[in-house]
């Protein structure tokens, strides 16, 4: 079928351990010249550790990697670059305060002592031009979108040289239509020769983009497959191991009476540029609202300016009828206003804490823990074992710091130490991003359990894919607004990526 | 090369092995300091064993130095859990020793002994406290780095002591007070010579009531939980403001407290020298006890005897009392250098070395195998 | 303009560029160490030793520029211990830099104790550069100095070319505002945090040394009296850039020139209050540079303080 001189990069029997699992046994993937090979597995199958791998950042305990049939030893993404390798990550790797032109030059030994900013400019220019597409060299990172950030990660490593570039996740950031343009310049690539390796896991954009696909699951090689000769379905199964459900079973309920609403809301985000422009929203009482959009239009803000952990500028936030503007966290409590956050260890749990202090954090005012000024730690640990069982959450030692939990046990103790308030207002912020399949369908039966039983529910999430899953209604949010609302249920995806890119503004 | 690997959880003999090999490697790098000077660093360590231990007296008067320690480093075993690194303890010490010596130098000759001792007390913790409250406003408010604001106010506190010192509290230009008159003294608890004073009491219970305010309280729970993340503090509805100003208050008050006892108890006399570097070894005290209160007072207690070594030695010996500082810094490094063990596993690597020319294993017929495979699989 | 008014003026001037010399050197060294990511408090510590042996190898060799290399090696390897701790092993930058300071302070107490009241005989001299001292006013206050204070112009200007157009300061200001980008571009960040850790420790030393080779040619325990926390403050003040290092460093050197000079002068104001005058402006300016640096939202390094580790998963 191909010779080995058409192998761009081979990597085989690629181990690396981490304290407690094996991220890639015995792994081996091989990349052809001018190919667009998409890697495909789920959260935590080990596609970022294999790419991390071949990016010099993990060295792999066993295994061995060629390029272009000549064995290389990669210790660190400087050895991977010169070997003409470019990673873009997920979160990029840009430094915000300096300029585009200071960007693409960190790190770069071609470039002499002093930087010749005017000729590192029109480099940078010529490249853009060459794959249709425009670029300030002179703009600071934080001045541009995240659609701008991630083409100055394409022009790094394409001005390093890069002859085989890994994107992890690119899409996850982009609205649909951003990422036909970044598909666009894929394709461009992969037509002046160069090898693409694409992380995803959107099956559909898997289909439309790639040549072949590596599936891993659980840290090992599935396989690797063309594109052409396999489906949708077929791919799902190879990375899940069993068929999935693409849609989750929903009770039919009759929608309650208000209970969010927030009015004419305004904000600054910790930049002090204005986040939130005027947004209003509503939520009843059993329905789950999907917040869609592009990560950075204001869905952080909203979140916290809810739940009191951010000073609305002017406009109105009510919870059934009470006005909560402003309100302290204490208020908002007892107002029936629980929040997951996207931040796990950073907002909603103390990571140096153990379970026990952190399974209190919300009700150590209150009874039984409540003693005078003391608290009832015998109390407190009662509670703590009531939330265990009752989620069956997996806690080696109640007083070991949480952090040493696995992230979706972690995610289950905030999720059951919100819901145990009972909560009439239920704010959850990516609340599935980074589990495994088990836990991402457990906290999906949560969030429809609570709307079951009333319970008002926003969902603000960047997966277009889980909103559909479990939200009654999608809001889409751009710019700091509410640029239109659609109902899940008959739904047109390219009006909400339309919506999410600020091409068209609310319809009725 | 050294490689860290995070560690499930800390072992507990980790958790006291740091401390002594910290303890142990400061001594030793102490002595190689010595040994440079030509010092002979076993005589010097027996002398301050001696000097700290030797008699009754040596040891209460080690007692008499770790009593400011203990009242200092439980205030700052607080403060330091919320990560407020209040390191104005010197300050505040001298602005208790001030105030409090206001009441006696300059207060009603008439008052009784208790309510005046009690007076000065309480004087010397709020001008202690106060001086703790700046930085604590500056902090909240305006996020002002509390390192450089409690240190400069070190120096301000110490210029104005001077100033008072060189003014009017002075006696005929001499930078030295008139004597505490009897009912301002605080009381001493061993028959002379000693000068152990019942600030010992003090110290104790302040150690006992921290520990419980960390251990047992609502506000100790806030505390704790802040100094880990404020995010989540702010959620849980613990107001910042307010858990910062307290504990702040309460490090800043109790090195007032130290300050006033120690010159009403033991020194009897305002003067320029009070002593004030305690409260640079009362951080030293507090960090290497882990921020525990009660483990704090017997590393008080060892640090008063390295200073009351320290003083002997200087005497006897006529080595020099900066060795001290360099011990306890020394100590310091070990213990800051050693925290990592308790998080970490290290591992010690050497660079895997590639044997040459090796061939890759996957090629063609490789590559198709998989592919069968998987299709096979779908 | 009355002539002895002018020329008591510029003396002022010249021993204010002087003072500013002392605090400069640190200050601008703990930009780039803070630049880089790391926050060394122990500036005091380290210009007590670079006075101290500073002063020794002055003594011993008779030569006060000896002295002053000396004075920046023996602080730039205390400073490698900072960087051991706080970069290779993660451990508290704020701690450490207090332990440093109280670890100068004791060290040259100790071996500083023989040398008290010890005077150098030779002392760094002024170097008049022909033609611009003779600029009037400005020539003497600026011109007339002494190699160090040249030295220290010459360093701003090469610190801030550094920082702002060369490869060196972009992996520099990498480092400090987004190490994990930095590695992932190769950038050796551990390597740059050392290098810039011992940077700031030698200028510190040299600032040091500069005390003890020039303006006091004498030991005394605790010489540099708080100017190492002083130092800190400004590089908030200079919002971590070099030229405003060089402006904060002269201000505060007038400050400290116009209390010497009213000292002297045996004016009415108590000189407590008068030594206490630098801190309670430091105290000032370290309040009012953060506000500014907050509605600006520029300056601090992003990551200054925290430690960088790798392979963490």
């Amino acid at each position: 079928m191909e010779g080995q001189e058409q192998l761009m990069l081979v990597m085989s029997n690629i181990t690396k351990r981490f304290p407690g699992i094996v991220a890639n046994d015995h792994v081996n993937f091989a990349l052809r010249k001018g190919e667009i090979h998409t890697l495909l597995g789920e959260n935590g199958a080990g596609k970022s550790t294999l790419m991390n791998v071949l990016d010099g950042i993990y060295y792999p305990d066993e295994g061995e990697i060629t390029i272009e049939g000549k064995r290389v030893d990669l210790r660190s993404p400087l050895d991977s670059m010169k070997h003409g390798i470019g990673m873009i990550h997920q979160h990029f790797m840009l430094v915000d305060s300096l300029s585009v032109i200071e960007n693409v030059i960190l790190g770069l030994e071609s470039q002499g002592f002093y930087i010749d900013k005017k000729s590192v400019a029109h480099q940078i220019e010529a490249i853009a031009k060459k794959y249709n597409f425009r670029v300030d060299p002179y703009a600071k990172i934080w001045q541009l979108s995240v659609g701008e950030q991630q083409r100055v990660e394409i022009i790094k490593t394409l001005f390093k040289g890069a002859r085989i570039l890994i994107l992890d996740e690119p899409t996850a950031v982009l609205t649909p239509q951003e990422s036909e343009e970044l598909f666009g310049i894929l394709r461009e690539m992969k037509s002046e020769g160069k090898s693409i390796i694409f992380i995803s896991h959107k099956l559909n954009e898997v289909m439309s983009i790639s040549d072949r696909v590596t599936v891993l699951r659980k840290g090992q090689l599935v396989g690797t497959v063309d594109t052409v000769s396999i489906t949708e379905r077929e791919l799902a199964k190879m990375m899940i191991g069993r068929d999935v459900l693409f849609r989750l079973e929903r009770k039919d309920i009759e929608q309650g009476r208000e209970v969010l609403k927030v009015e004419d809301a305004q904000a600054y985000n910790d930049r002090g540029i204005m986040a939130l422009n005027k947004l209003n929203i509503t939520v009843h009482g059993g329905e789950i609202m999907g917040v869609a959009g592009v990560a950075g239009n204001g869905q952080v803000e909203l979140a916290e300016c809810i739940t009191g952990l951010r000073h609305l500028v002017s406009g109105h936030v009510t919870v059934e009828g009470i006005d909560v503007t402003n309100a302290t966290p204490c208020t908002l409590a007892s107002a029936g206003v629980n929040y997951i956050p996207a931040d796990r260890l950073g907002v909603g749990l103390v990571p140096n804490l153990s379970t026990v202090d952190n399974a209190m954090l919300r009700k150590y005012k209150q009874q039984p823990m409540r003693r005078g000024t003391f608290i009832d730690y015998a109390a407190a640990c009662t509670y703590a074992d009531g939330l265990i069982e009752k989620f069956d959450i997996a806690v080696p030692l109640k007083n070991a710091p949480v952090k040493v939990l696995s992230g979706g046990n972690m995610q289950k103790l905030l999720l059951a130490r919100e819901i145990e308030e009972n909560p009439r207002l239920l704010i959850a912020e990516h609340p599935t991003r980074g589990l495994d399949v088990g836990a991402t369908e457990f906290v999906r039966k949560i969030l429809l359990e609570q709307r079951d039983n009333g319970v008002a529910v926003l969902l603000i999430s960047e997966d277009l894919d889980e909103i559909l899953m479990v939200a009654d209604r999608v809001a889409v949010m751009y710019e700091g607004r509410i640029v239109g609302i659609v109902d899940a249920h008959h739904v047109d995806i390219a009006q909400i990526g339309l919506m999410m890119a600020g091409a068209v503004g609310a319809k009725a | 090369m050294l490689r860290f690997e995070k560690r499930d959880k800390t072992p507990i003999q980790l958790r006291v092995l740091v401390p002594i090999c910290s303890v142990l490697l400061g001594l030793l790098m102490g002595s190689v300091v010595m040994l440079f000077a030509h010092v002979n660093p076993l005589r010097v360590y027996g002398a301050i064993v001696k000097g700290a231990f030797g008699s009754a007296y040596t040891f209460s008067e080690t007692l008499v130095i770790a009593v400011p320690l203990i009242l200092m480093s439980v205030g700052l075993c607080l403060v330091y859990r919320m990560k407020f690194f209040n390191i104005g303890a010197k300050g505040q010490y001298i602005i208790g020793a001030i105030c409090g010596s206001y009441l006696a130098l300059f207060g009603p000759a008439t008052m009784s002994r208790p309510l005046l001792l009690t007076l000065m007390m309480v004087l010397g913790t709020l001008g202690g406290a106060l001086w703790a409250i700046i930085p604590a406003l500056l902090k909240v408010y305006w996020n002002v780095n509390e390192v450089i604001v409690t240190l400069l106010l070190n120096y301000i506190a110490s210029y104005i002591l001077w100033f008072f010192m060189y003014g009017t509290w002075g006696t005929r230009g001499f930078p030295l007070s008139k004597n505490f008159a009897l009912n301002a003294q605080l009381p001493r608890i061993l028959p002379p010579p000693s000068r152990l004073h019942i600030g010992l009491f003090f110290g104790l219970a302040a150690a006992v009531i921290i520990w419980i305010i960390i251990r047992k309280t609502r506000f100790g729970y806030e505390t704790r939980v802040l100094g880990e993340n404020e995010r989540a503090a702010r959620y849980a509805g613990i107001n910042v403001f307010k858990t910062v100003i307290i504990a702040a208050v309460i490090s800043g008050g109790l090195a007032g407290l130290a300050g006033i006892a120690h010159t009403s108890a033991v020194l009897r006399v305002l003067q320029l020298e009070i002593n004030s570097d305690y409260g640079y070894t009362a951080i030293i005290a507090a960090w290497l006890a882990g921020l525990d209160p009660l483990v704090a007072v017997g590393i008080s207690v060892l640090l008063a005897a390295l200073e009351a070594g320290g003083y002997q030695i200087q005497i006897v010996m006529r080595v020099p009392f900066g060795i001290v500082g360099v011990i306890e810094s020394s100590i310091l490094f070990c213990l800051l250098a050693g925290e990592i063990v308790t998080h970490y596993r290290v591992i010690l690597t050497r660079r895997l070395s590639t044997p040459p020319g090796s061939t890759p294993r996957i090629g063609k017929k490789c590559s198709v195998a998989l592919d069968e495979r998987a299709r096979g699989g779908a | 303009m009355n002539p002895t008014f002018g020329s008591i003026l510029i003396s002022v001037l010249a021993g204010a560029v002087q003072s500013g010399t002392i605090l400069l050197l640190p200050t601008l060294g703990e930009v780039l160490t803070e630049r880089s990511g790391v926050l060394n408090l122990g500036l005091e510590g380290l210009m007590l030793i670079g006075a101290f042996f500073g002063f020794l190898g002055a003594m011993k060799t008779g030569n006060p520029y000896v002295g002053l290399l000396l004075g920046m090696a023996a602080a730039a390897v205390a400073a490698t211990i900072h960087a051991f701790i706080c970069v290779t092993l993660r451990g508290n930058q704020t701690v450490t830099g207090l332990a440093l300071t109280i670890f100068g302070t004791g060290l040259t107490s100790f071996y500083g104790d023989n040398w008290v009241s010890q005077r150098l005989t030779t002392v760094i001299q002024p170097m008049a550069i022909p033609g611009l001292s003779r600029i009037p006013f400005v020539g003497p206050i600026l011109f007339s100095q002494d190699l160090i204070v040249y030295a220290g112009y010459i360093l701003v200007a090469l610190f801030w070319f550094l920082l702002f157009k060369t490869k060196v300061g972009v992996n520099l200001r990498a480092v400090g505002e987004n190490a994990k980008a930095a590695d992932a571009m190769g950038v050796n960040v551990v390597g740059t945090r050392y290098f810039w850790t011992i940077v700031g420790g030698a200028l510190a030393g040299a600032g040091g040394a500069y005390i003890t080779c020039c303006i006091h040619p004498y030991w005394l325990n605790g010489i540099t009296s708080g100017m190492g926390w002083i130092a800190v403050a400004l590089v908030v003040f200079a919002m971590w850039n070099p030229f405003n290092a060089l402006v904060g460093a002269f201000l505060f050197g007038s400050i400290e020139a116009l209390q010497l000079q009213l000292q002297a002068a045996g004016t009415y104001i108590n000189s407590a209050l008068l030594s206490m005058l630098p801190y309670l402006a430091t105290f000032v300016v370290i309040i009012v540079a953060t506000l500014i640096v907050r509605v600006r939202h520029v300056g601090t390094p992003k990551e200054l303080g925290i430690p960088y580790a790798r392979e963490e998963k």
